[in-house]
């Protein structure tokens, strides 16, 4: 188990939100991002909801 | 049903085109409607004006209002269901959260002049493309045109020097003579 504080995520905030994104609009993987399984569902949860807000986009065309 | 209280942060995404004709009064009526429903409104403030990252109906931009009510579910989808059927909000929602952040707290419900939201108008990509077009013909036209009168002036001082030079050749000869 990790001692580092669990990494929570905002969807207001999509900066930093598009550092786990690819260029084609998709969720990296937990094996890219290198965050938890728990973390790795929190960043799945906020990006979808930015996604709902239109701050972020769905996919490129 | 159980109609336990607890506290959301909510989105609202605004018409720009509601918004032009005063903030003030789509955030008034977006507290008005959820007051309405029994949803106590701690925080209501103006989040910013935006680009959506991809069309919304025919929207391409949308001002963000941001707020902290404290509600049950049922008043929470009652206030919704309104909200999406009239008034100046095209998305909204709801999210659960523990608290409300002290830093949110501060902001209340805010009042800001509806001068300080400043909404841009909705200009396709094509419509400025054009207009940079004619931009552009426009002013090619106007050098064009500089270019012509130059010309017009310079073949008006030649003909008037050619004038001069024959007048003074004209009175050597006489002197001559």
């Amino acid at each position: 188990m990790s001692s580092k504080k669990d990494r929570m995520f905002d969807f207001k905030n999509v900066e930093e939100l598009q550092t786990f994104i690819t260029p084609l609009g998709k969720i990296m993987p937990a094996k890219r991002t290198g965050l938890s399984g728990r973390e790795q569902r929190r960043l799945k949860t906020a990006v979808k909801m930015a996604r709902q807000l239109a701050l972020l986009s769905y996919g490129v065309q | 049903m159980t109609n336990k209280i607890h506290t959301y942060q909510a989105v609202f995404l605004l018409d720009n085109e509601e918004v032009r004709k005063g903030f003030n009064q789509a955030k008034d009526w977006v507290q008005a409607c959820l007051e309405k429903h029994n949803v106590d409104v701690k925080v209501l403030r103006l989040w910013g004006e935006r680009a959506l990252a991809y069309p919304i109906g025919s929207r391409q931009r949308a001002t963000y209002l941001l707020g902290w009510v404290e509600a049950s579910g049922e008043a929470v989808n009652e206030a919704k269901r309104e909200m999406y059927l009239v008034g100046p909000a095209f998305r909204i929602m709801f999210l659960r959260a523990d608290e409300i952040p002290a830093e949110e707290m501060a902001f209340g419900i805010e009042a800001i002049d509806d001068s300080a939201v400043e909404v841009p108008d909705e200009i396709e990509e094509f419509e400025m493309i054009e207009e940079d077009v004619a931009e552009e013909a426009a002013e090619s036209k106007t050098e064009e045109k500089t270019e012509e009168n130059i010309d017009e002036q310079a073949g008006e001082k030649a003909a008037d020097s050619s004038d001069e030079s024959e007048a003074v050749a004209a009175g050597e000869e006489n002197k001559e003579n």
